[in-house]
């Protein structure tokens, strides 16, 4: 009876923990009240970088600047604006950096082409040399 | 062929290693990112000031002389550390807009008392809107603008010596 009981307290703390991580981050007073506005908010909040954490998205950073964002992309999907120009406003002040997932550009091709370079490159040597391997 | 092959991943591997070492030999601050707003002209806003009863309307005060931006709080403790550092480019004529960064007015005041004024003006941005246009994300900042209202330079942090002698350097040379 005691195991069980600690087996449900256990339980408890961790599903009470793992949804109290999902929810770090925006605030009650943040939350819009229009349901679709919100959902969007949150999507574009998760992209984009906390720039004092930097390795965290604003949507689950308690950082004040972070906070100014998130009320900031809330007051410009209120004012009408669509994803585009909002991204388009915060790279225009904080770079590409500030954005999670960098885009494909030319000053980026690289960093997107290289993993698939080193690829081939990789699958060349190998099977160049299980030939020559074969040959022996 | 077979050792001509092998040779390439030596090299890039070599390639990355020394690039690595490089980056580790420089001196740079690897949190430091570059402005977006370099050789760019300076976000448009108005504010009330801290120190004058009329407003501080940007487009009014840029575009005349080398001005440096201060964003600054009193609650910050490494703006206190650089405060000796602007009073100077103040005492070398240099015209300093200080942008008081979500503080308290009362507080400010009584600090600037204590410490000494080196602001011609202080907008005062309360929601911090002023900082996210001009890509602020660490307080204090310093920017340097030029005499046609281009940002040449920003700083993010406290002011060192080292910083200042290349801001001096930096005015010598937009002047």
């Amino acid at each position: 009876m005691k195991i069980k009981k600690k087996f449900i307290t256990i339980t408890s703390i961790f599903l009470v923990n793992l949804f109290a991580f999902n929810l770090y981050g925006v605030e009650p007073d943040e939350i819009l009240k229009d349901q679709k506005q919100e959902e969007r908010a949150r999507i574009i909040s998760k992209n984009i970088r906390c720039m004092i954490c930097q390795n965290q998205s604003i949507d689950e950073s308690s950082a004040p600047l972070a906070k100014d964002l998130r009320l900031l992309i809330r007051e410009k999907i209120k004012e009408g604006k669509n994803n585009k120009e909002i991204y388009n406003f915060l790279t225009e002040r904080y770079g590409d950096f500030i954005l999670l997932k960098p885009p494909f550009k030319l000053i980026t091709f690289l960093l997107w082409l290289l993993p698939f370079v080193f690829l081939f490159i990789g699958i060349f040597l190998i099977f160049s040399h299980n030939k020559k391997s074969k040959k022996v | 062929m077979k050792k001509n092959l092998l040779i390439i991943p030596s090299i890039i591997f070599t390639f990355v290693l020394l690039t690595f070492f490089y980056l580790l030999v420089i001196e740079r601050n690897p949190s430091e990112l570059p402005s977006n707003l370099l050789n760019k002209d300076i976000p448009i806003f108005e504010a009330e000031n801290l120190i004058k009863n009329k407003k501080f309307i940007s487009t009014n005060e840029f575009g005349n002389e080398i001005i440096l931006v201060n964003f600054f709080a009193t609650w910050c403790k490494p703006c206190r550390d650089e405060h000796s550092y602007i009073k100077q480019f103040n005492n070398n004529g240099i015209r300093v807009i200080g942008i008081n960064y979500k503080d308290d007015p009362k507080k400010t005041i009584q600090w600037l008392e204590k410490l000494g004024n080196p602001y011609s003006d202080i907008p005062i941005d309360k929601h911090g809107r002023i900082a996210i246009d001009w890509g602020v994300y660490g307080i204090p900042e310093t920017f340097l603008v030029n005499s046609k209202g281009i940002i040449k330079f920003r700083h993010v942090g406290p002011m060192s010596k080292k910083v200042f002698k290349k801001i001096n350097l930096l005015i010598k040379e937009i002047k």
